[in-house]
Protein backbone atom coordinates (compact mmCIF):
# COMPACT_ATOMS: atom_id res chain seq x y z
CA UNK A 1 0.00 0.00 0.00
CA UNK A 2 1.36 3.30 -0.84
CA UNK A 3 0.44 6.86 0.95
CA UNK A 4 -1.78 8.73 -1.01
CA UNK A 5 0.23 11.36 -2.63
CA UNK A 6 -2.47 13.87 -2.82
CA UNK A 7 -2.96 14.36 1.02
CA UNK A 8 -0.45 16.06 3.08
CA UNK A 9 0.46 13.03 5.41
CA UNK A 10 0.84 14.74 9.27
CA UNK A 11 2.91 13.48 11.78
CA UNK A 12 0.18 10.58 13.12
CA UNK A 13 0.97 8.97 9.60
CA UNK A 14 4.65 8.54 10.38
CA UNK A 15 3.62 7.33 13.82
CA UNK A 16 0.81 4.79 12.49
CA UNK A 17 3.06 3.74 9.91
CA UNK A 18 6.25 3.01 12.20
CA UNK A 19 3.58 0.95 14.60
CA UNK A 20 2.87 -0.76 11.50
CA UNK A 21 6.22 -1.29 10.96
CA UNK A 22 7.13 -2.37 14.31
CA UNK A 23 4.11 -5.15 13.59
CA UNK A 24 5.99 -6.25 10.89
CA UNK A 25 3.77 -5.05 7.92
CA UNK A 26 6.40 -5.49 4.79
CA UNK A 27 4.44 -2.66 3.22
CA UNK A 28 4.70 -0.28 5.78
CA UNK A 29 8.01 -0.19 5.24
CA UNK A 30 7.53 0.21 1.67
CA UNK A 31 5.74 3.55 2.43
CA UNK A 32 8.53 4.55 4.52
CA UNK A 33 10.91 3.90 2.36
CA UNK A 34 8.46 6.46 -0.55
CA UNK A 35 8.57 8.84 1.79
CA UNK A 36 12.20 8.95 2.89
CA UNK A 37 14.51 7.33 0.50
CA UNK A 38 15.15 10.54 -0.88
CA UNK A 39 16.59 11.79 2.30
CA UNK A 40 18.56 8.86 3.06
CA UNK A 41 19.59 8.87 -0.67
CA UNK A 42 20.60 12.29 -1.51
CA UNK A 43 23.14 12.81 1.90
CA UNK A 44 24.52 9.02 1.64
CA UNK A 45 25.60 10.10 -2.23
CA UNK A 46 26.55 13.61 -0.84
CA UNK A 47 29.12 12.25 1.31
CA UNK A 48 30.21 9.20 -1.26
CA UNK A 49 29.69 10.82 -4.43
CA UNK A 50 29.04 7.51 -5.47
CA UNK A 51 25.53 5.81 -6.72
CA UNK A 52 26.29 1.92 -5.91
CA UNK A 53 27.83 2.72 -2.59
CA UNK A 54 25.06 5.28 -1.65
CA UNK A 55 22.40 2.63 -2.25
CA UNK A 56 24.41 -0.01 -0.27
CA UNK A 57 23.66 3.03 2.65
CA UNK A 58 19.80 3.09 1.70
CA UNK A 59 19.82 -0.66 1.91
CA UNK A 60 21.79 -0.47 5.05
CA UNK A 61 19.48 2.22 7.30
CA UNK A 62 16.31 0.45 6.39
CA UNK A 63 17.14 -2.74 6.72
CA UNK A 64 18.28 -1.81 10.55
CA UNK A 65 15.29 -0.19 10.71
CA UNK A 66 13.54 -3.29 9.91
CA UNK A 67 15.62 -5.76 11.96
CA UNK A 68 15.31 -3.27 15.17
CA UNK A 69 12.21 -0.69 14.66
CA UNK A 70 12.42 0.03 18.71
CA UNK A 71 15.81 1.53 17.93
CA UNK A 72 13.92 4.93 17.05
CA UNK A 73 11.94 6.22 19.44
CA UNK A 74 9.39 8.61 18.59
CA UNK A 75 8.92 9.75 21.35
CA UNK A 76 12.73 11.59 21.25
CA UNK A 77 12.17 12.98 18.01
CA UNK A 78 10.82 13.24 14.42
CA UNK A 79 11.71 9.96 11.74
CA UNK A 80 13.18 12.22 9.33
CA UNK A 81 15.92 13.55 11.05
CA UNK A 82 16.36 10.62 12.60
CA UNK A 83 17.28 9.06 9.01
CA UNK A 84 18.91 12.20 7.89
CA UNK A 85 21.30 11.93 10.30
CA UNK A 86 22.25 7.88 10.87
CA UNK A 87 22.24 8.17 6.71
CA UNK A 88 25.21 10.69 7.28
CA UNK A 89 27.01 8.18 9.71
CA UNK A 90 26.64 5.27 8.02
CA UNK A 91 28.39 6.78 4.82
CA UNK A 92 30.82 8.20 6.88
CA UNK A 93 31.76 4.72 7.91
CA UNK A 94 32.04 3.32 4.34
CA UNK A 95 33.80 6.65 3.62
CA UNK A 96 36.53 5.75 5.99
CA UNK A 97 36.09 1.84 5.99
CA UNK A 98 35.01 1.03 9.50
CA UNK A 99 33.34 -0.44 11.56
CA UNK A 100 30.01 1.43 12.53
CA UNK A 101 30.77 3.78 15.97
CA UNK A 102 27.66 3.65 17.76
CA UNK A 103 24.73 1.56 17.64
CA UNK A 104 21.90 3.17 15.27
CA UNK A 105 19.08 3.07 18.66
CA UNK A 106 22.16 5.16 20.95
CA UNK A 107 20.89 8.17 18.85
CA UNK A 108 17.98 10.55 20.42
CA UNK A 109 17.62 13.89 18.27
CA UNK A 110 15.61 16.25 19.67
CA UNK A 111 13.71 18.40 17.23
CA UNK A 112 9.81 19.84 16.73
CA UNK A 113 10.61 20.13 12.88
CA UNK A 114 8.22 18.56 11.22
CA UNK A 115 9.60 17.39 7.35
CA UNK A 116 6.94 14.46 6.95
CA UNK A 117 4.79 16.02 4.62
CA UNK A 118 6.91 16.78 1.28
CA UNK A 119 6.05 20.04 0.53
CA UNK A 120 6.82 20.80 3.90
CA UNK A 121 10.46 19.03 3.56
CA UNK A 122 11.41 20.69 -0.29
CA UNK A 123 10.55 24.45 1.93
CA UNK A 124 13.07 23.30 4.34
CA UNK A 125 15.41 22.15 2.11
CA UNK A 126 15.17 25.78 0.28
CA UNK A 127 15.54 27.28 3.68
CA UNK A 128 18.35 25.10 5.15
CA UNK A 129 20.27 25.98 1.27
CA UNK A 130 18.93 29.33 1.37
CA UNK A 131 21.15 29.59 5.13
CA UNK A 132 24.14 28.38 4.09
CA UNK A 133 24.42 30.50 1.00
CA UNK A 134 23.92 33.26 3.43
CA UNK A 135 26.69 31.98 6.26
CA UNK A 136 30.43 33.14 5.31
CA UNK A 137 32.48 30.62 3.04
CA UNK A 138 33.98 29.68 5.67
CA UNK A 139 31.63 28.76 7.83
CA UNK A 140 30.17 27.38 5.53
CA UNK A 141 33.04 24.96 4.30
CA UNK A 142 34.23 24.06 8.06
CA UNK A 143 30.44 22.82 8.88
CA UNK A 144 30.42 20.94 5.58
CA UNK A 145 33.69 19.43 5.96
CA UNK A 146 32.95 18.02 9.30
CA UNK A 147 29.15 16.45 8.60
CA UNK A 148 29.50 15.28 4.69
CA UNK A 149 33.30 14.73 4.76
CA UNK A 150 33.67 13.39 8.34
CA UNK A 151 36.46 15.23 8.95
CA UNK A 152 37.52 16.04 12.80
CA UNK A 153 38.21 19.52 13.97
CA UNK A 154 42.11 19.00 14.19
CA UNK A 155 42.26 17.45 10.04
CA UNK A 156 39.88 20.70 9.15
CA UNK A 157 42.80 22.78 10.69
CA UNK A 158 44.92 21.13 8.97
CA UNK A 159 43.52 21.52 6.06
CA UNK A 160 42.57 25.59 6.17
CA UNK A 161 45.36 26.07 7.86
CA UNK A 162 43.00 28.08 10.20
CA UNK A 163 43.49 27.95 14.26
CA UNK A 164 41.84 24.98 16.27
CA UNK A 165 39.18 27.64 18.23
CA UNK A 166 38.72 29.08 14.83
CA UNK A 167 37.61 26.27 13.54
CA UNK A 168 35.60 24.94 16.49
CA UNK A 169 33.87 28.74 17.01
CA UNK A 170 33.22 27.93 12.99
CA UNK A 171 31.55 25.08 13.07
CA UNK A 172 29.22 25.86 16.49
CA UNK A 173 27.89 29.08 14.97
CA UNK A 174 26.88 27.95 11.54
CA UNK A 175 24.54 25.33 13.36
CA UNK A 176 23.37 27.61 15.23
CA UNK A 177 22.68 30.00 12.38
CA UNK A 178 20.88 26.73 11.14
CA UNK A 179 18.46 26.44 14.34
CA UNK A 180 17.55 30.03 14.85
CA UNK A 181 16.46 30.25 11.31
CA UNK A 182 14.14 27.13 12.04
CA UNK A 183 13.24 28.73 15.35
CA UNK B 1 22.71 27.73 24.99
CA UNK B 2 22.67 26.30 28.28
CA UNK B 3 24.58 26.89 31.72
CA UNK B 4 28.08 25.45 30.67
CA UNK B 5 29.39 27.81 27.73
CA UNK B 6 32.92 25.78 28.49
CA UNK B 7 31.37 23.28 26.47
CA UNK B 8 29.48 25.27 24.29
CA UNK B 9 32.09 24.28 21.45
CA UNK B 10 33.35 20.81 22.06
CA UNK B 11 29.35 19.73 22.09
CA UNK B 12 28.98 21.20 18.71
CA UNK B 13 32.04 19.07 17.16
CA UNK B 14 30.86 16.32 19.48
CA UNK B 15 27.15 15.76 18.09
CA UNK B 16 28.89 15.72 14.32
CA UNK B 17 31.73 13.03 15.40
CA UNK B 18 34.47 16.24 15.43
CA UNK B 19 36.05 16.56 18.14
CA UNK B 20 39.15 14.06 18.48
CA UNK B 21 41.15 15.61 21.33
CA UNK B 22 40.99 12.96 23.87
CA UNK B 23 41.44 15.40 26.97
CA UNK B 24 38.77 17.08 25.68
CA UNK B 25 36.70 13.63 24.49
CA UNK B 26 36.95 12.38 27.37
CA UNK B 27 36.07 15.25 30.07
CA UNK B 28 33.52 16.15 27.74
CA UNK B 29 31.70 12.54 28.08
CA UNK B 30 32.42 12.45 31.51
CA UNK B 31 30.37 15.74 32.08
CA UNK B 32 27.68 14.43 30.02
CA UNK B 33 27.17 11.44 32.01
CA UNK B 34 25.84 13.42 34.75
CA UNK B 35 24.68 16.81 33.04
CA UNK B 36 21.01 16.39 31.99
CA UNK B 37 21.19 19.92 29.87
CA UNK B 38 23.98 18.98 27.89
CA UNK B 39 22.57 15.94 26.75
CA UNK B 40 19.68 17.60 25.68
CA UNK B 41 21.58 20.22 23.99
CA UNK B 42 23.58 17.63 22.21
CA UNK B 43 20.17 16.24 21.29
CA UNK B 44 19.32 19.42 19.76
CA UNK B 45 22.80 19.83 17.95
CA UNK B 46 22.66 16.51 16.44
CA UNK B 47 18.78 17.83 15.06
CA UNK B 48 20.97 20.35 13.77
CA UNK B 49 23.09 18.55 11.98
CA UNK B 50 20.01 16.99 10.56
CA UNK B 51 18.81 19.80 9.29
CA UNK B 52 22.54 20.69 7.62
CA UNK B 53 21.89 16.96 6.14
CA UNK B 54 19.06 18.32 4.36
CA UNK B 55 21.03 20.73 2.15
CA UNK B 56 21.70 17.43 0.19
CA UNK B 57 18.31 16.34 -0.16
CA UNK B 58 17.37 15.77 -3.78
CA UNK B 59 17.78 12.87 -6.14
CA UNK B 60 15.97 9.59 -5.85
CA UNK B 61 17.58 6.60 -5.82
CA UNK B 62 17.01 4.44 -8.66
CA UNK B 63 14.19 2.03 -8.73
CA UNK B 64 15.89 -1.00 -7.80
CA UNK B 65 17.13 0.15 -4.87
CA UNK B 66 13.39 -0.10 -3.76
CA UNK B 67 13.27 -3.77 -4.82
CA UNK B 68 16.54 -4.54 -3.44
CA UNK B 69 15.04 -3.56 -0.04
CA UNK B 70 11.64 -5.32 -0.32
CA UNK B 71 13.15 -8.37 -1.56
CA UNK B 72 15.47 -8.34 1.45
CA UNK B 73 12.36 -8.08 4.36
CA UNK B 74 10.51 -10.37 2.70
CA UNK B 75 13.38 -12.49 3.55
CA UNK B 76 13.82 -11.91 6.74
CA UNK B 77 10.17 -11.55 7.74
CA UNK B 78 9.72 -10.39 11.63
CA UNK B 79 6.73 -12.01 12.60
CA UNK B 80 6.66 -15.68 12.71
CA UNK B 81 4.61 -17.87 10.60
CA UNK B 82 1.67 -19.43 10.14
CA UNK B 83 1.83 -23.20 10.79
CA UNK B 84 1.30 -24.52 7.48
CA UNK B 85 -2.47 -26.65 6.93
CA UNK B 86 -1.85 -29.97 6.93
CA UNK B 87 -2.17 -31.66 3.39
CA UNK B 88 -5.14 -34.27 2.96
CA UNK B 89 -4.15 -38.03 3.38
CA UNK B 90 -3.28 -39.19 -0.28
CA UNK B 91 -2.67 -36.42 -1.86
CA UNK B 92 0.48 -35.91 0.32
CA UNK B 93 2.89 -38.16 -1.26
CA UNK B 94 2.40 -37.44 -4.78
CA UNK B 95 2.78 -33.98 -3.86
CA UNK B 96 5.82 -33.99 -1.85
CA UNK B 97 7.29 -36.19 -4.87
CA UNK B 98 6.53 -33.96 -7.80
CA UNK B 99 8.07 -30.96 -5.70
CA UNK B 100 10.74 -32.40 -4.16
CA UNK B 101 13.44 -31.26 -6.07
CA UNK B 102 12.17 -27.97 -6.72
CA UNK B 103 11.17 -27.92 -2.52
CA UNK B 104 14.91 -28.75 -1.73
CA UNK B 105 16.33 -26.14 -4.44
CA UNK B 106 14.01 -23.65 -2.73
CA UNK B 107 15.35 -25.04 0.66
CA UNK B 108 18.90 -24.81 -0.34
CA UNK B 109 18.52 -21.51 -1.70
CA UNK B 110 16.91 -20.17 1.64
CA UNK B 111 19.15 -21.81 3.65
CA UNK B 112 22.00 -19.88 1.60
CA UNK B 113 20.32 -16.68 1.73
CA UNK B 114 19.76 -16.55 5.37
CA UNK B 115 23.67 -18.06 6.02
CA UNK B 116 24.96 -15.30 4.07
CA UNK B 117 22.97 -13.02 6.36
CA UNK B 118 24.39 -14.44 9.07
CA UNK B 119 27.93 -14.62 8.37
CA UNK B 120 27.52 -10.59 7.14
CA UNK B 121 25.77 -9.93 10.87
CA UNK B 122 28.32 -12.03 12.30
CA UNK B 123 30.93 -10.01 10.55
CA UNK B 124 29.42 -6.59 11.81
CA UNK B 125 28.66 -7.68 15.41
CA UNK B 126 32.70 -8.61 15.30
CA UNK B 127 33.43 -5.32 13.98
CA UNK B 128 31.28 -3.55 16.50
CA UNK B 129 32.81 -5.32 19.06
CA UNK B 130 36.08 -4.71 18.39
CA UNK B 131 35.03 -1.09 18.13
CA UNK B 132 33.84 -1.17 21.59
CA UNK B 133 36.38 -2.61 22.85
CA UNK B 134 39.16 -0.28 21.88
CA UNK B 135 36.40 2.43 23.00
CA UNK B 136 36.41 0.58 26.98
CA UNK B 137 40.34 0.43 26.70
CA UNK B 138 40.24 3.86 26.08
CA UNK B 139 38.40 4.36 28.72
CA UNK B 140 40.10 2.06 30.91
CA UNK B 141 43.60 3.93 30.63
CA UNK B 142 41.31 7.32 31.18
CA UNK B 143 39.78 6.11 34.72
CA UNK B 144 42.84 4.54 35.58
CA UNK B 145 45.06 7.91 35.08
CA UNK B 146 42.58 9.80 36.78
CA UNK B 147 42.84 7.23 40.02
CA UNK B 148 46.37 7.49 39.94
CA UNK B 149 46.47 11.39 39.84
CA UNK B 150 43.69 11.41 42.72
CA UNK B 151 46.51 8.68 44.76
CA UNK B 152 49.38 10.81 43.98
CA UNK B 153 47.52 13.74 45.75
CA UNK B 154 46.35 11.59 48.12
CA UNK B 155 49.67 10.32 49.22
CA UNK B 156 51.40 14.03 49.42
CA UNK B 157 48.40 15.12 51.43
CA UNK B 158 49.25 12.22 53.96
CA UNK B 159 52.57 12.21 53.25
CA UNK B 160 54.63 11.61 57.19
CA UNK B 161 57.00 14.31 55.36
CA UNK B 162 54.59 16.39 53.84
CA UNK B 163 55.54 20.15 54.39
CA UNK B 164 52.66 22.40 54.24
CA UNK B 165 54.52 25.97 53.82
CA UNK B 166 52.21 29.10 53.61
CA UNK B 167 53.32 32.25 52.55
CA UNK B 168 51.86 35.02 53.69
CA UNK B 169 52.85 38.86 53.71
CA UNK B 170 55.76 39.57 55.77
CA UNK B 171 55.78 40.57 59.65
CA UNK B 172 52.12 39.01 59.78
CA UNK B 173 51.19 35.67 61.78
CA UNK B 174 49.83 32.81 59.15
CA UNK B 175 46.57 32.94 60.03
CA UNK B 176 43.69 30.22 60.24
CA UNK B 177 42.43 29.32 56.94
CA UNK B 178 39.91 26.34 55.10
CA UNK B 179 39.59 26.41 51.60
CA UNK B 180 37.08 24.24 49.81
CA UNK B 181 36.29 23.03 46.37
CA UNK B 182 32.62 22.37 45.91
CA UNK B 183 31.08 20.61 42.47
CA UNK B 184 27.06 20.92 42.74
CA UNK B 185 26.92 18.60 39.89
CA UNK B 186 28.94 15.87 41.27
CA UNK B 187 27.46 16.88 45.05
CA UNK B 188 31.09 16.60 46.70
CA UNK B 189 33.57 18.70 47.76
CA UNK B 190 37.71 19.10 49.10
CA UNK B 191 38.98 21.22 51.99
CA UNK B 192 42.30 22.02 52.82
CA UNK B 193 43.13 23.82 55.69
CA UNK B 194 46.05 25.06 57.16
CA UNK B 195 47.03 27.27 61.10
CA UNK B 196 43.97 25.62 62.41
CA UNK B 197 43.95 25.18 66.44
CA UNK B 198 44.62 21.87 67.78
CA UNK B 199 40.83 20.51 69.25
CA UNK B 200 40.77 18.25 72.59
CA UNK B 201 40.04 14.36 71.64
CA UNK B 202 36.49 15.00 72.32
CA UNK B 203 35.80 17.67 69.86
CA UNK B 204 36.04 17.75 65.57
CA UNK B 205 35.72 20.52 63.10
CA UNK B 206 32.30 20.38 61.22
CA UNK B 207 32.21 21.91 57.91
CA UNK B 208 28.40 23.10 56.72
CA UNK B 209 26.90 23.72 53.52
CA UNK B 210 24.12 26.67 53.22
CA UNK B 211 21.98 26.22 50.68
CA UNK B 212 20.77 29.16 48.80
CA UNK B 213 17.49 28.71 49.27
CA UNK B 214 17.86 29.64 52.74
CA UNK B 215 16.94 25.68 53.64
CA UNK B 216 18.71 24.37 56.86
CA UNK B 217 22.37 24.58 57.04
CA UNK B 218 23.39 20.91 55.59
CA UNK B 219 26.41 18.76 57.15
CA UNK B 220 29.08 18.71 54.90
CA UNK B 221 31.72 16.44 56.75
CA UNK B 222 34.36 16.18 59.71
CA UNK B 223 37.75 16.82 60.03
CA UNK B 224 40.43 17.54 62.69
CA UNK B 225 44.13 19.18 62.40
CA UNK B 226 46.98 17.26 62.21
CA UNK B 227 49.96 18.29 64.98
CA UNK B 228 51.08 21.28 62.68
CA UNK B 229 47.56 22.21 62.22
CA UNK B 230 46.76 21.04 59.30
CA UNK B 231 43.35 19.25 57.99
CA UNK B 232 41.80 18.04 54.27
CA UNK B 233 38.71 16.36 53.62
CA UNK B 234 36.77 15.10 50.97
CA UNK B 235 33.09 14.62 51.27
CA UNK B 236 30.59 13.28 49.22
CA UNK B 237 26.98 15.28 49.75
CA UNK B 238 23.53 12.95 49.76
CA UNK B 239 22.68 14.42 46.60
CA UNK B 240 24.45 16.15 43.65
CA UNK B 241 22.55 19.38 42.48
CA UNK B 242 22.12 21.24 45.69
CA UNK B 243 22.67 25.12 45.14
CA UNK B 244 25.22 26.25 47.85
CA UNK B 245 25.69 29.94 48.71
CA UNK B 246 28.56 29.40 51.24
CA UNK B 247 30.32 27.39 53.51
CA UNK B 248 30.38 27.49 57.46
CA UNK B 249 32.73 25.22 60.31
CA UNK B 250 31.29 25.02 63.98
CA UNK B 251 33.28 23.12 66.48
CA UNK B 252 31.06 19.84 67.44
CA UNK B 253 31.06 16.61 69.57
CA UNK B 254 33.76 14.03 68.12
CA UNK B 255 30.53 12.17 66.46
CA UNK B 256 29.38 14.93 64.71
CA UNK B 257 26.16 16.57 64.97
CA UNK B 258 23.23 17.24 62.34
CA UNK B 259 22.73 20.89 63.44
CA UNK B 260 25.16 23.31 63.76
CA UNK B 261 26.62 24.33 67.37
CA UNK B 262 27.02 28.11 67.47
CA UNK B 263 29.21 29.86 67.36
CA UNK B 264 30.71 29.63 63.53
CA UNK B 265 34.58 29.51 63.79
CA UNK B 266 34.67 29.99 59.74
CA UNK B 267 32.67 31.36 57.30
CA UNK B 268 33.40 32.81 54.14
CA UNK B 269 35.39 35.71 53.96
Amino acid sequence: MRVSGTQAPDHKDDAALIARMRAGDQSAMADLYDRYSGVVYGVALRVLANTTAAEDVVQEVFLQLWRNPQAFDAGRGRLAPWLAVISRNRAIDHLRKRAPEEDIDELPISTGIDLEDEAARKLAVEKVRAVLTQLPQDQRKALEMAFFEGMTHTEIAGKTGEPLGTVKTRIRTGLLALRKAFA
Amino acid sequence: MNGHPQYAEALALYALGALDNPQELAELESHLGTCGECRRELEALRADTALLALSAVGPKPPDRTRQRLLNAIAAEPRMPKKAPQPYAVGRLRSRWFSFAPVAVMLMLAVFSILLGFQVRNANRDVRAARAENERMQAELQRANEKLRQAKAVDDLMHAPDAWHVDLVAQHTRPQPQIKTIYSKQQGSLMLTATSLAQLPENKIYELWLLPSDGSAPMPAGMFKADKNGNGWMYHAMQSAGINAKGFAVTIEDARGSETPTPPIVFAPG
